[in-house]
């Protein structure tokens, strides 16, 4: 018998598309208008042109991937080890990792402020690259409730305690046993994670505006007040890269080891030899 | 002298006393199986040999070395476990060549080992593949080519045939054994199944409680189990409750019918109370030469398990269960009916507690 067509589930599924997808085209539609007259891509060409635009986006790009290696150096092990030794920890630790969605992060700035301030035991915001640690190791907070859930949710999918054990018994060491077996076999998660924490330290503006550093957050929020369509072309470009991002983390987390990007036409399947 | 010694083991979780008072000695090239129910305590022997677990009392000694506080790592030992635990991101290859490449060989030996071990498990052509890629028993021969591909001391297999379908269990154990006997490794095999161990062990280690109940060869351990729970457990076993006779030291009464024994008996009690084992495969419907004792009774079930039919009869307040094999020209007796059961007393064995 014919299914019948669920014409109301279509409809609230619009709505609710339409919900997200008309101001982000109004706003696309906006942002080609900038020369009187004509539809074009004049607002996305003056960021490009734009010098601080530059510098910037290279600053907390450089920033941000800085942020994901102390994370995943961090929060590999630490995950790693919580889930082998003490998972009674383990709600201990989510709750942990979820304090930066609680605590906002002007408080943790003027923590760091008072904390690394000039005339503290370790005056980090007395020189440039002092700043510049502060402000990744503040994006590696920020990004961390994203980056511990991707990488323990990573865990949850392989035996670690089985592996770790067949790894020792191999001779590895519990160094050579993370870095030989433990990160390859999260890679999707941390994959995932690292995007997080690019999509979230990319655009990040409290902590770069209070340390005063030229990031990309405070270039969107300056470029906002002074201007009127490039903010537009940057907020269309922002979607453009979080979604890319989105993409590739799907790409990643389906692709098995030793998948091909692209399917054969015939899958391998366990066959030939005897069982 | 013994290659792998437990001496005293014993292993305490928190208030929970697993493992007591273990002890075993082992040979080089022996194959030992350590059976018993869940909760016996054998997983945790194993895990202690391979040095997962740290013993909370005695010692291990492998080839005359005090290994107790060594290093899992450095022990020089392969485990196979019962989930395969092949690294996913590595394919076959990888997977074998891992503890070649950790004791940092070079990649030409290391190349060479893997292909005589791909050859040794039968699976040459499967190098490339990644685990997802392969059937459960092939991911256990790659496991168990991964463990031997370093030259370990001692081989340990933790129920490494569990998760498997019986066909397979039974073609991989003999390949096992095949492989263990070619390379004369010490091996250490855990099971609940006593079939399996039976069919490949030198010696078995029979485990309740966390203790050692009995150890020796496969035929000592089926046909003469020193304790009811060994009796009760290996195999199926009628366990009888005998009254010796006052003044009689060689006659018993089982079931309401007189009984002489062998030899007198050792194990009973003051008021003269023994028990007794009887395999169901040592009665019979006929008699049969050295068969000199029978019991009477009312045949209670009929089974037919293929290639044996197991008949239970009540023989007074005595269920007595007993093996006939399957022949199309054989009548089975049926429910109800009156039947003879007879067996050679010599077959009738004394438990000890």
């Amino acid at each position: 018998m014919k299914k019948p067509v669920p014409y109301a589930a279509i409809a609230i599924a619009l709505i609710g598309a339409s919900y997200f997808v008309v101001p982000l085209l109004a706003t696309f539609y906006f942002s080609l208008k900038m020369t009187r007259g004509e539809l074009g891509f004049a607002a996305y060409a003056s960021v490009f042109r734009s010098a601080d635009f530059a510098a910037t986006i290279v600053y907390s790009t450089i920033a941000s991937l800085a942020a994901i290696a102390i994370g995943t150096l961090v929060i590999v092990p630490t995950a790693y080890w919580v889930r082998l030794k003490v998972p009674r920890l383990r709600p201990l630790m989510e709750f942990i990792s979820l304090l930066p969605l609680i605590v906002p992060p002007v408080v943790l700035v003027f923590g760091y402020i008072r904390m690394f301030g000039s005339s503290s035991v370790l005056p980090l915001t007395a020189s440039t690259f002092g700043t510049d640690i502060l402000l990744v190791l503040g994006y590696v907070v920020l990004s961390m409730p994203y980056m511990y859930r991707a990488i323990d949710n990573g865990l949850s999918v392989i035996d670690i305690a089985t592996l770790t054990e067949a790894a020792e018994s191999l001779g590895a060491s519990r160094f050579r046993t993370i870095v030989l077996v433990i990160f390859p076999n999260v890679r999707a998660a941390i994959i995932s994670g690292a995007f997080l924490t690019f999509s979230i330290s990319l655009g990040e503006f409290v902590l770069a505006s209070l340390l005063n550093r030229p990031a990309f957050g405070p270039y969107l929020v300056q470029l906002g007040q002074d201007r009127a369509y490039e903010p537009a072309a940057l907020a269309i470009m922002s979607f453009a890269f979080t979604w890319g991002c989105m993409a590739l983390m799907q790409l990643f987390a389906i692709r098995k080891p030793g998948q091909r990007w692209f399917s054969r036409s015939t899958p391998r399947t366990a066959t030939g030899s005897s069982a | 002298m013994s290659f792998l010694t437990i001496s005293n083991a014993g292993k305490v979780f928190g208030a929970t006393t697993v493992v007591k008072g273990f002890d075993l000695s082992v040979q080089k090239g022996e194959f030992v199986s350590f059976l018993g129910p869940s909760g016996c305590g054998k997983t945790t022997v194993l895990r202690m040999i391979a040095g997962f677990e740290r013993p909370t009392t005695g010692s291990i000694r492998i080839d005359g070395r005090d290994i107790t506080d060594l290093a899992a790592n450095k022990r020089r030992i392969g485990m196979v476990f019962q989930a395969y635990a092949l690294f996913p991101n590595l394919n076959v290859a990888g997977n074998i060549a891992f503890g070649l490449r950790i004791a940092g060989q070079a990649a030409s030996e290391i190349d060479a080992r893997v292909d005589d071990m791909l050859r040794m498990i039968g699976l040459a052509h499967l190098g490339k593949r990644y685990p997802y890629e392969l059937s459960g028993g092939q991911q256990q021969r790659v496991a168990l080519a991964r463990a031997l591909a370093p030259r370990p001391q001692v081989l340990l297999l933790d129920e490494p045939l569990s998760a498997l379908d019986a066909k397979i269990r039974v073609s991989l154990r003999e390949e096992i054994r095949a492989i263990q006997r070619q390379l004369g490794i010490t091996t250490v095999f855990v099971t609940h199944d006593q079939e399996e161990a039976m069919s490949i062990s030198d010696r078995i280690v029979v485990m309740n409680g966390g203790r050692a109940e009995q150890i020796g060869t496969p035929f000592e351990i089926y046909n003469r189990p020193a304790t009811r729970f060994v009796a009760g457990f290996v195999g199926t076993m009628n366990i009888l409750r005998a009254r010796l006779d006052r003044g009689q030291p060689q006659t018993i009464t089982v079931a309401g019918q007189k009984l002489r024994l062998a030899a007198p008996p050792v194990t009973q009690d003051a008021q003269g109370n023994l028990s007794l084992a009887l395999r169901p495969e040592a009665l019979s419907l006929t008699r049969a030469e050295g068969h000199d004792s029978t019991f009477t009774g009312q045949v209670q079930s009929v089974n037919f398990m293929g290639s044996v039919v197991r008949i239970r009869m009540q023989v007074n307040d005595e269920l007595i269960s007993f093996d006939m094999f399957n022949s199309p020209n054989m009548v089975p007796p049926v429910i109800g009916q009156t039947a003879l059961a007879h067996f050679a007393s010599r077959d009738l064995f004394e438990l000890a507690a």
